[in-house]
């Protein structure tokens, strides 16, 4: 692959005796939306976070855009340009929707303000800016924290299980969102256990079990693969 | 301040630390307990060491019990006490965010010990029990530490048998390692946080009832032993209970050989460097664990 | 309405200043006292009212402050104002000593540490005591007039209480309280955390540093138990809750209420005062955590940038 945005090498993380991630390497071409699934505890959050830079990597390298990231702090990465949003909500619940956009993004105040105001209409919050973050729904805080990723303008986005507890109508307009911000240029790579969402919106999937990758590919390609339901199902 | 430093005034130096470490341990495995389990740090743990201290005191000066002996009474005094704030105070910020814990067991602390000082004044006791050393060569082994090292090692064993070998031992280890997985399994972690935090009180008050032994009895006397035990848990490694025991004989020896050669002041000021190099270079602890 | 809060700001600041000349000593004296509480629970407010890293130990940047201003007085016959702005010098060097490492990591290891550092400077003042007079102390030479020390102690007190309202509302402030709120979110959104708390800190220790300064000439004598007694950290902890903590009234308020009471009420029996104290602090993490300005502002529907 010519270019790739990200880049794994062999990454391997350990807690204490359990091995998380092993052994994992894939390649994210840029502009292009991926998928990354595994049954429980198969080390998909660990893998976003070794990428963010939440956890320190034991070996194998990550690069971003060509550039060797790990050993970064989560702040460095994200200015870097990588945004993540969490498996649960981390918002900031005693700052209002508008804050909460506002505190990430260094721009000067004005275009800053004009910025957060334009991302918060795109997720139909706008009405709910000065509401204070923990007052939302669980739904509408979702959006936000969607929003507030944008707000730093990342070129690739990891999005940690965003179908997660949302109802069908806002799932749609989820959905649609990020093809809108592959439509961007922006790369998406996205942990999800919801199976159709996954499988409808992902160009390439990668597959984990044990923290090892066990399978890349096509979604068709993926739902048949033995490996696969051997990993979901037991033999 | 040119002293010639002996190899036995060394080894002396050395073999007081690690039995002053070996006390460390005792306590500093009670407030690891509470942190790993509830995720509270127990700055009353001080407080609860000084009852302890006065309970053997009091029992000591009015009623001649040998001072050992009375931890058969400090021990399940404070794991009542222990019980009683847990159940009525702390439950409430298990989990919470740390400024809550952290200022609420502060203002426990900061009640009970000036309670005490009502109480019973500021005066410095003491528990004359056992004085004198036993020689060994070159090197003079006080004889209150010595006993005091003896059952606070006995104490701890008794306590790590406790936590890996009862029921509700292995659920507390369960609880402070995965709290929402144990909760799954069926362990009510709220009664564990009860029992958790009365086996730490019950610990620290035996603490207290040997620092009685050794060193002066009043109210404030708790306070560094909040600080000593942190230093300790971030020695072993946070969530790492046998680590706890090594950082407690590592605390003791370096205030051993600090003492030695520099003044006894700055020994505190050692302990304290200690610290703040161990969360800069780190802060796992020098033993595996968990931040 | 907000013409109505400035206009009613500006009246109180005018009678405090004109005060001096009209009432008895004791008041003045009191209210140099109140002062200095204010400005105290004002400086913790900054670190730990926004932040959410609890300070023990800031009594430290107090004691700082006031030895600095002692030594430059006493052995370098500096002019007591200048000597007491010094300690916005030392005082924060300290928060810098102290706060590049252990603010680096998480809450509990900072609470800690500060927890410590208290009895470590005392040990030290005490080792050092050629420089610093030891158990002894230092004497300085009596003060004539009150009144400049009001208007300099007023002067911190206004100071920071202006600093924290600029800093509430302005982005540095919504990003301290981001930190307070989900460090580690904050961290993965770009936020430089470990810097901000570290300029917050900085901040935070330079008040307490001058107010100790001018406290040290205020009593004319200063030695290690009176400068750095753990009841100064826990009184201007609990005045800073019980006003209102990540607030800029709140602190003003706690220290205001308590200093009267503690004045009427229980400066007698010092150690039921500081049992009173800690049993105060478990009532309000308890049941009123956000302090009495918090409870007004949810009644009222008030900004948070009072």
């Amino acid at each position: 692959m010519e270019n790739p945005i990200l880049e794994l090498c062999e990454v391997t993380k350990r807690f204490g005796g359990v091995i998380a991630v092993n052994r994992c390497s894939l390649s994210l071409a840029p502009g292009r939306i991926y998928g990354l699934i595994g049954p429980n505890g198969s080390g998909k959050t660990t893998l976003f976070n070794c990428i963010t830079g939440l956890e320190a990597r034991e070996e194998g390298e990550i690069r971003f855009k060509g550039e060797l990231i790990d050993g970064l702090k989560p702040h460095q990465v994200a200015r870097r340009g990588i945004g993540r949003t969490f498996q649960v909500i981390r918002i900031f619940p005693e700052l209002t929707a508008l804050e909460n956009l506002l505190v990430v993004t260094w721009f000067p105040f004005d275009l800053a303000l004009r910025r957060a105001r334009e991302l918060l209409e795109l997720v139909t919050l706008d009405r709910l800016q000065n509401e204070y973050a923990g007052n939302l729904s669980y739904g509408q805080q979702k959006l936000l924290e969607f929003a507030r990723v944008l707000m730093i303008d990342p070129e690739l986005v990891l999005l940690d299980e965003p179908a997660a507890g949302v109802n069908r109508t806002l799932l749609n307009e989820l959905l649609q969102a990020i093809r809108n911000l592959r439509a961007q240029g922006k790369t998406i790579f996205i942990v999800e256990h919801d199976m159709k969402v996954i499988m409808d919106l992902s160009e390439k999937i990668f597959v984990l079990n044990y923290g090892e990758k066990i399978a890349e590919g096509l979604p068709e390609t993926i739902q048949t693969d033995e490996r696969v339901m051997e990993a979901y199902f037991g033999r | 301040m040119s002293i010639q430093i002996t190899g036995s005034m060394l080894l002396q130096g050395v073999v007081s630390g690690i039995l002053a470490g070996g006390l460390y341990a005792m306590v500093a495995l009670g407030m690891a307990l509470i942190f790993g389990v509830m995720r509270v740090i127990n700055i009353a743990h001080g407080t609860l060491l000084m009852l302890g201290a006065y309970s053997t005191f009091w029992l000591f000066s009015l009623y001649g019990m040998n001072p050992f002996l009375s931890i058969l009474i400090s021990f399940p005094l404070l794991f009542l006490v222990g019980a009683i704030l847990q159940r009525l105070f702390v439950y409430q910020v298990v989990n919470a965010p740390e400024l809550s814990s952290l200022l609420l067991t502060f203002g426990i602390s900061i009640f009970i010990s000036n309670m005490a000082m009502v109480a019973w004044t500021a005066d410095y006791r003491s528990v004359e029990f056992l004085t004198g050393s036993f020689l060994l060569g070159p090197i003079a082994l006080s004889k209150p530490r010595l006993v005091v090292f003896g059952f606070a090692l006995t104490i701890t064993e008794l306590a790590f048998l406790f936590l890996n070998l009862t029921k509700i031992g292995k659920a507390i280890r369960a609880t402070s390692q995965q709290r929402d997985l144990a909760q799954v399994c069926g362990i009510n972690v709220r009664r564990i946080d009860l029992i958790t935090f009365g086996l730490a009180s019950g610990l620290a008050g035996a603490g207290g009832s040997l620092l009685s032994v050794m060193f002066s009895v009043f109210p404030e006397m708790g306070q560094i032993y909040v600080f000593k035990s942190f230093l300790v848990i971030v020695l072993g490694g946070a969530g790492n209970y046998p680590g706890a025991f090594f950082g407690g004989l590592i605390l003791g020896l370096a205030e051993g050989l600090a003492s030695l050669f520099l003044s006894a002041q700055l020994s505190e000021v050692i302990a304290y460097i200690l610290l703040v190099l161990i969360l800069l270079v780190r802060p796992t602890g020098l033993f595996r664990g968990r931040v | 309405m907000k013409g109505l809060g400035w206009g009613t700001v500006l009246l109180i600041l005018a009678g405090l200043a004109i005060m001096p000349f009209f009432v008895t000593n004791y008041i003045v004296t009191f209210a140099i006292q109140i002062f200095m509480w204010i400005a105290l629970a004002q400086s913790w407010n900054l670190i730990s009212g926004l932040t959410g890293y609890v300070s023990f130990g800031h009594v430290a940047f107090f004691g700082t402050g006031a030895y600095t201003a002692a030594i430059l007085i006493s052995k370098a016959g500096w002019h007591w104002f200048p000597a007491s702005l010094m300690g916005s010098v030392t005082a924060p060097l300290l928060a810098f000593i102290i706060g590049y490492p252990c603010l680096r990591l998480k809450g509990p290891y900072f609470a800690i540490a500060m927890l410590g550092l208290n009895e470590v400077l005392r040990a030290l003042v005490s080792y050092f005591e050629d420089f610093t007079g030891g158990g002894n102390g230092i004497s300085l030479p009596p003060i004539a007039e009150l009144q400049p020390v009001y208007y300099a102690m007023g002067g911190v007190a206004l100071g920071v209480v202006l600093v924290t309202w600029r800093i509430l509302t302005s982005r540095f402030g919504l990003r301290l309280i981001s930190i307070r709120e989900d460090e580690l979110a904050a961290e993965a959104m770009g936020i430089n955390t470990a810097r901000l708390k570290l300029y917050a800190f900085l901040l935070s220790a330079a008040f307490p540093g001058i107010a100790g300064g001018f406290f040290a000439w205020y009593s004319s004598h200063i030695e290690p138990l009176g400068t750095f007694p753990f009841l100064t950290t826990i009184t201007m902890i609990i005045m800073c809750l019980f006003g209102g903590k990540g607030t800029v009234l709140g602190p003003v308020l706690g220290a205001s209420i308590l200093s009267i009471f503690q004045e009427l009420v229980w400066a007698r029996f010092l150690f039921i005062h500081q049992a009173i104290f800690g049993a105060l602090i478990v009532a309000v993490v308890l049941l009123m955590p956000k302090g009495i300005l918090g409870v007004l502002q949810e009644r009222y529907h008030l900004p948070r940038t009072i």
